[in-house]
């Protein structure tokens, strides 16, 4: 069977707060000078390889395996997979 | 006010509540105005269903500073100071949200003590959830844990200790309930009010987003599928700002500036402008400009009732603003002056320049409440409470040991509790694991004195017999308190039921009351406030969770190096056992785990002699006659004793014939439940003194065996053969580590 290479996006719903992101944007970014930097949203990224019969197969191995291990929390959580080529 | 106006038949109230609105109004409402009567009107914020029975619960005592309907029960400890404390439910939003939404609850709760000028020094919490062994009850605990850990750990506030309670009615509506105590001078009591006009408002903390919006009335509702749509409720807490909005309270009620301090929870800013207002008997008016919001297109009433986290409500004078704003920016935390409290009686919020909110402060804080009807539920008449089971055999006896100590309900919480920080701040001396009750010393306040801080429910017995459960949670949150050395001192009580118009339910709400009210007055203590979570049904599989009070039971201790904890000290120390045992077994570990039934008597609190074990207990400890202690109640004696000797890595050896009870029976005496019993371990010169004080209240202490150096737990029946006989070691590995193994998976040894 081929190998794929996905990463899976795991971050805060849009309107939720992002104390971490906050945090790093105002306490590093702007007050050491970097006043540019508008918004910071801090999350985690898995990067997965496996084995599956083609690309959708594998995306969608990780769709269920993340809903069904409650890899992320739906209900406070945005999940993107994303196939790497 | 010429913008968009609610119909009355669009807005979500009862007809009485419409009623008690248009009456005083005549006119229509604008959104942000219905948007805050509705969320006034919830049940988590109004209180509506419980308000008609709660004064059953004596509130008065010599110590009581502030009793129910401020933020938290405050109470005189002495050496000029005073305890604050409180808890609180999260259950709804922890059962979508494990982590954010048991961490906003500890944050939720710091607030409470903090808006009254305390110095939060301790967390305790309470959970519910199904069957251990099932894998959402895993997931909510994994992550409720996490939350309560990564909130309080950050914010630096070490936890006193609490409860777990396994049941499958819990399997979709779990229960998480946290409190927090505090430590403050008397003389800086800040209270919620608003009291000069001309004083200004002052908003502190982070900005305001949608999250939390409809929180409250959220919480009143039913979970249901849809409710995983329900996500813009979800609260993100910020423990290291919490901090520092501590810190800076702290400090601004220290320099004199502060009039009046509200937190924001439920209902936000709505809550906190009319309640200051209603308090003071004044009024207030803000810009709704001056909010600081974090998502751009919000509504005017998005932000009046959003519940975003770390933000705190102050009133000053107009010469301090730039006093206590110095202060914030040391911390450097934002804040803003919204406005300013008037005489009108109102609340107003004006909106580019016009108002668009104008409500008499009472609309919004003194609801009508609701008349629920109660009625006798008939699952009680099913129930068979002369019930007993068939004796076991002797030879069965080990078994049933070994599988009680290994059941849901029995298993040690380290699991848990090893992701608490049990020490920062340095004020606990008896920590989680060691003693009934947490306790904290208070040197850092100049006291040598200590607070005692306990959790305690038993959903199993107040489901079967909610008027002896309800007033047996309080004796045994007592008795943890007691068995520390600390005189119980006052009480909150966290009351989770389900749907309080189930007349069903709501019976079993009234008799739990009625318990814990008749409980409070035989043991003379006060109830200072609480919470009452309803709605706690699951629509789904149409299940109410069963009654849960939980109570925080706070206990004061003269001299903190005296409490006591619960282990064995050495080899050939006396067993003593106080109290007189009866066949109640309804409810219990023995019944539910061994026998698998709803039937049986469910221990009653004996009202005339409480108050007197309590009082001896205390005396015993403080005058240094005991070397552990330990109360009896999950599990029974078995479990108590087996537990003081997995504490110790010591054995015992005990003769159950000797102890006074109503039975014979071997199974009753082991694992009966009834309340008021305490095991003390003593020194052979100070058995007689033990026995002389609990006798001068007719109260049975009755030496049952010895602490041994074998490891073994030995019980004979008035011969020389033992009816059990297990090693130690085999019951500890089961107890101490089934949780870790259903959580991680085996451990590999």
């Amino acid at each position: 069977m081929p190998k794929f290479s996905v990463e899976i996006i795991i971050e805060g719903k849009k309107n939720a707060r992002d104390p971490e992101g906050e945090t790093i944007m105002r306490d590093l970014m702007i007050k050491h000078g970097y006043d540019m930097v508008e918004s910071v949203r801090s999350g985690k990224i898995l990067k997965v390889n496996l084995e599956a019969k083609d690309e959708n197969a594998a995306e969608e191995i990780c769709l269920k395996m993340v809903n069904e291990l409650r890899i992320y929390n739906p209900v406070a959580h945005m999940c993107v997979i994303k196939l790497v080529k | 006010m010429a913008q968009e106006t609610i119909q009355q038949d669009e807005i979500n109230l009862t007809a009485e509540e419409k009623a008690a609105v248009f009456k005083v109004l005549q006119r229509d409402l604008t959104l942000p105005e219905a948007a805050m009567l509705e969320v006034m009107n919830s049940e988590h914020c109004s209180y509506k269903s419980s308000r008609p029975i709660l004064p059953l619960l004596p509130t008065e005592g010599p110590r009581v500073i502030c009793g129910p309907g401020e933020d938290a029960g405050v109470v005189d400890i002495g050496d000029g100071l005073a305890l604050v404390f409180k808890l609180e439910s999260h259950n709804h939003p922890s059962a979508l949200d494990p982590y954010n939404g048991a961490a906003t609850g500890v944050g939720g709760i710091i607030r409470d003590i903090l808006c009254m000028g305390a110095r939060p020094i301790g967390l305790l919490d309470s959970f519910r959830f199904g069957k251990l062994s099932d894998p959402h009850t895993k997931w909510l605990l994994k992550h409720v844990t996490k939350g309560v850990g990564g909130y309080g750990n950050c914010v630096g506030i070490a936890n006193a200790g609490g409860e777990i309670e396994f049941d499958p009615s819990f399997q979709i509506n779990c229960l998480i309930n946290v409190g927090c105590f505090g430590i403050m001078r008397k003389d800086e009591l800040a209270l919620s009010t608003a009291t000069t006009p001309g004083d200004r408002l002052i908003l502190l903390g982070g900005s305001t987003g949608r999250d939390g919006i409809g929180g409250a009335s959220f919480a009143s509702k039913d979970i249901t599928e849809e409710s995983e749509s329900d996500r813009g409720a979800v609260q993100i807490g910020d423990p290291y700002m919490k901090k520092l909005i501590i810190e800076a309270t702290l400090e601004a009620i220290k320099s004199g500036v502060v009039e009046g301090l509200k937190d924001l929870g439920a209902a936000g800013v709505t809550c906190s402008i009319s309640e200051t207002a209603d308090a003071g008997g004044t009024g207030t008016e803000i810009d709704l400009e001056k909010i600081r919001i974090r998502e751009d297109d919000m509504e005017p009433w998005e932000i009046l009732v959003s519940e975003s986290q770390e933000r705190m409500f102050f009133v000053v004078k107009p010469e301090n603003v730039s006093k206590i704003g110095a202060i914030f920016a040391k911390y450097e935390l934002p804040y803003e002056d919204l406005g300013v409290v008037t005489d009108s009686g109102k609340c107003v919020v004006n909106h580019k320049g016009k108002p668009i909110v104008d409500l008499p402060a009472h609309l919004l804080t003194k609801p009508p409440a609701a008349n629920r009807t109660a009625e006798y539920p008939d699952y009680l008449d099913k129930l068979d409470r002369k019930w007993l089971p068939k004796e076991p055999e002797t030879k069965e006896l080990n078994d049933i040991c070994r599988k009680i100590m290994a059941s849901d309900n029995i298993i040690s919480r380290e699991w848990v509790y090893r992701q608490y920080d049990t020490e920062v701040g340095l004020y606990s001396t008896i920590k989680s694991g060691q003693g009934d009750g947490g306790v904290f010393r208070l040197t850092e306040f100049g006291s040598k004195k200590g607070i005692a801080a306990t959790f305690d429910g038993n959903s199993h017995h107040c489901y079967l017999d909610p008027y002896n459960g309800g007033a047996g949670v309080l004796m045994e949150a007592c008795s943890n308190v007691a068995a520390v050395g600390a005189e119980p001192i006052a009480f909150t009580d966290c009351l989770n039921f389900g749907n309080p118009e189930h007349p069903k339910v709501f019976w079993t709400f009234e008799k739990v009351v009625e318990g814990i009210a008749d409980a409070a007055k035989a043991l003379d203590i006060p109830c200072v406030g609480g919470n009452v979570s309803f709605y706690n049904h699951d629509q789904v599989n149409n299940v109410a969770v069963k009654p849960s009070p939980v109570i925080f039971a706070a206990g004061l201790i003269d001299d903190v190096s005296k409490a006591m904890n619960n282990k064995f000290k050495a080899p050939k120390q006396h067993i003593i056992l106080i109290g007189e045992t009866r066949t109640e077994i309804g409810g219990s570990e023995y019944t539910r785990v061994i026998h698998q039934t709803e039937n049986g008597q469910v221990p009653k609190v004996d009202f005339t002699t409480a108050k007197n074990t309590l009082a001896d207990m205390v005396s015993i400890i403080n005058s240094e006659l005991v070397t552990a202690s330990h109360d009896l109640s999950k599990g029974g004696l078995f479990v108590t004793l087996t537990e003081m000797a997995m504490a110790s890595n010591l054995g015992y050896n005990i003769d159950i014939h000797r102890m006074p009870a109503d039975t014979e029976r071997v199974d009753i005496r082991l694992f009966s439940e009834t309340h008021g019993r305490f095991l003390v371990t003593v020194i052979n010169e100070n058995l007689g003194k033990v026995v002389a004080q609990f006798a001068q209240h007719q109260i049975p202490a009755t030496l049952i065996g010895t602490v041994t150096e074998d490891k073994k737990l030995l019980i004979s029946n008035g011969n020389d053969t033992n009816i059990i006989e297990l090693p130690l070691e085999e019951i500890k590995q089961k107890w101490k580590f089934r949780m870790e193994e259903e959580m991680e998976g085996k451990i590999q040894k």
